[in-house]
């Protein structure tokens, strides 16, 4: 694992009066100013609509602020040369709505690309990334191409590929919308697990309430490009103190 | 443990249809090298064979032709003249009249065989007047004329092949540019995939690179021998005719020419591997 360094003591996510459009009069987010504590979990919800891609996308670098300041563990990402940006993304775990596997390489090396784009030895990689899938119940499933896996699973090897580097942040868009309500949960608690055992702060994009209640964390609400921060609920941050 | 899979899917039809277009182009390519290459090489043979060469014509008596060659042998700035036997003149005239060879009473003009020294210059004008002078009947031929015509033929030639190979090369560098456009805007799910896990742009721009320097070298490979195939076609088939078939390029199949066939590969490959370098990280600096 890489050692923790001065920048975990800030913020994981910042963002100062971020406005983002998509062109003229069609505003997604406006002036929106978040600080999400390193090792907290919080959910992002809004109805459909609202910018909650959008603002994961900011956070996980995809795109740029039209105006504001986005700023990831302290660092002005609007600041940073394309090879400095590349180094932060690795420090950020992304699951995406869609999973975003590809489609010509099995579960196994799915879920270890991004140690394999930087550059580590597979030899030193290998049996951690088969321990990780073991750990999300994939341990029969390692060769098999996306393809032949089931929403919940292709959702699971997503995750596994989003924490396999152990990053210091990991962005999560809707991981519950496409399986059951029982593999929601399990996704669940893998994630608070993560939470947990690393101190991974956690952003996660949902619609549904009730996991956002069990979850207890804390939840920012957009509406119409604005967030609203609703009330801390009782041990929120502490939930991943190390 | 296996090894692990490309990061780019493996060829699929639209790389096959490149490789076709690519290895077309190497061929044309090649083959118009190997043509430049020729022109130029005919150029310098003939201007070779007849430069320092000197023919005179002289009408008349044997007599005067005897004088003839007495006054050119003697002559500041030619090294030798001699005089050509009747079979030696049909000799010459052989391409035109085939091999029944001339009718015996055909009168055919005393020809002298001569040569300048090396830096003899105007040594037939000269020779011209020397003859005239001495009241021959006499034409002086120092092919000057003949061998400005042939250079300036062949230069015109090999221009236009070197043209050709010019137009073929940036066409088939555009042609590859595109194509890994389109490869990268078919992948592009890949590309961001790789991007947002923390690929540096030089690592992305690196796969893409080596996919195509393989494509270009693999199908200039096959063009290269495609012209290879045809020049020794036509090689084959100019042997057979006993060199009469003038039309037809005079290739060699020379040191030089498996130069050309040897740097198609290497040109073809480095230049889609360039294409695709340029294209890839223009792409890739459109995100973010």
């Amino acid at each position: 694992m890489r050692e923790r360094d001065d920048s975990l003591d800030q913020p994981a996510v910042r963002f100062e009066r971020v406005n983002l459009s998509y062109g003229p009069e069609n505003d997604v987010l406006s002036d929106v100013s978040i600080s999400l504590k390193p090792g907290s979990m919080t959910f992002l919800t809004g109805p459909s609509g609202a910018g909650k891609s959008s603002l994961l996308k900011l956070a996980y670098l995809a795109l740029r602020p039209t105006s504001g300041r986005v700023s990831l563990f302290g660092v002005d990402t609007s600041r940073l040369k394309r090879p400095e940006l590349a180094s932060l993304r690795r420090r950020v775990g992304v699951v995406f709505q869609e999973f975003r596997l590809l489609d010509h390489l099995t579960a196994y090396e799915n879920a270890a690309l991004p140690l394999r784009v930087s550059g580590e030895n597979e030899k030193r990689y290998r049996k951690d990334v088969e321990d990780l899938l073991r750990w999300v119940g994939l341990g029969d499933r390692m060769d098999a191409k996306p393809a032949t896996l089931s929403g919940g699973e292709k959702q699971r090897v997503a995750i596994a590929r989003a924490v396999v580097v152990k990053p210091d942040l990991i962005i999560a868009d809707e991981p519950t919308g496409s399986v059951d309500d029982e593999m929601g949960g399990r996704l669940m608690r893998l994630f608070r697990e993560l939470n947990k055992r690393l101190n991974t702060t956690l952003l996660i994009a949902t619609h549904d309430l009730a996991m956002v209640r069990e979850a207890k964390a804390d939840v920012l609400r957009l509406a119409d490009g604005m967030v609203v921060r609703q009330p801390a609920p009782v041990e929120p941050a502490e939930v991943g103190a190390p | 443990m296996s090894a692990p899979s490309p990061l780019l899917p493996r060829q699929d039809m639209r790389e096959a249809a490149l490789f076709f277009v690519v290895s077309a182009l190497c061929f044309l390519a090649a083959l118009s090298g190997l043509c430049a290459r020729s022109a130029y090489a005919a150029a310098d043979a003939w201007t070779d064979r007849v430069t320092g060469q000197i023919t005179i014509r002289v009408r008349g008596e044997d007599a005067a032709a005897a004088r003839a060659v007495a006054i050119a042998a003697t002559f500041p700035g030619l090294t030798e003249a001699h005089a050509l036997t009747r079979a030696e003149a049909e000799g010459l005239l052989k391409p035109w009249l085939g091999a029944a060879g001339v009718p015996a009473d055909l009168p055919l003009p005393h020809l002298i065989a001569a040569e300048a020294a090396p830096g003899a210059n105007g040594v037939g004008d000269r020779l011209a007047v020397a003859l005239k002078a001495a009241g021959l009947n006499a034409t002086v031929d120092d092919h000057v004329a003949f061998s400005a015509d042939v250079a300036h033929a062949t230069d015109s030639a090999g221009l236009v092949a070197l043209t050709a190979v010019a137009l073929l090369g940036a066409t088939a560098i555009a042609v590859i540019a595109f194509a890994t456009h389109s490869a990268l805007l078919a992948r592009r799910d890949i590309v961001e995939v790789l991007h947002l896990t923390g690929a540096r742009d030089s690592y992305i721009s690196g796969l893409f690179e080596r996919r195509f320097l393989m494509l270009g070298v693999e199908a200039g490979t096959c063009g290269a021998l495609l012209a290879f195939a045809a020049a020794a076609f036509i090689l084959f088939v100019v042997k057979q005719s006993d060199q009469r078939i003038w039309l037809l390029p005079q290739l060699s199949l020379s040191l030089a020419d498996g130069l050309i066939l040897g740097l198609t590969p290497l040109v073809a490959g480095i230049s889609a591997m360039l294409a695709a370098r340029t294209t890839v990280l223009r792409s890739l600096s459109e995100m973010v």
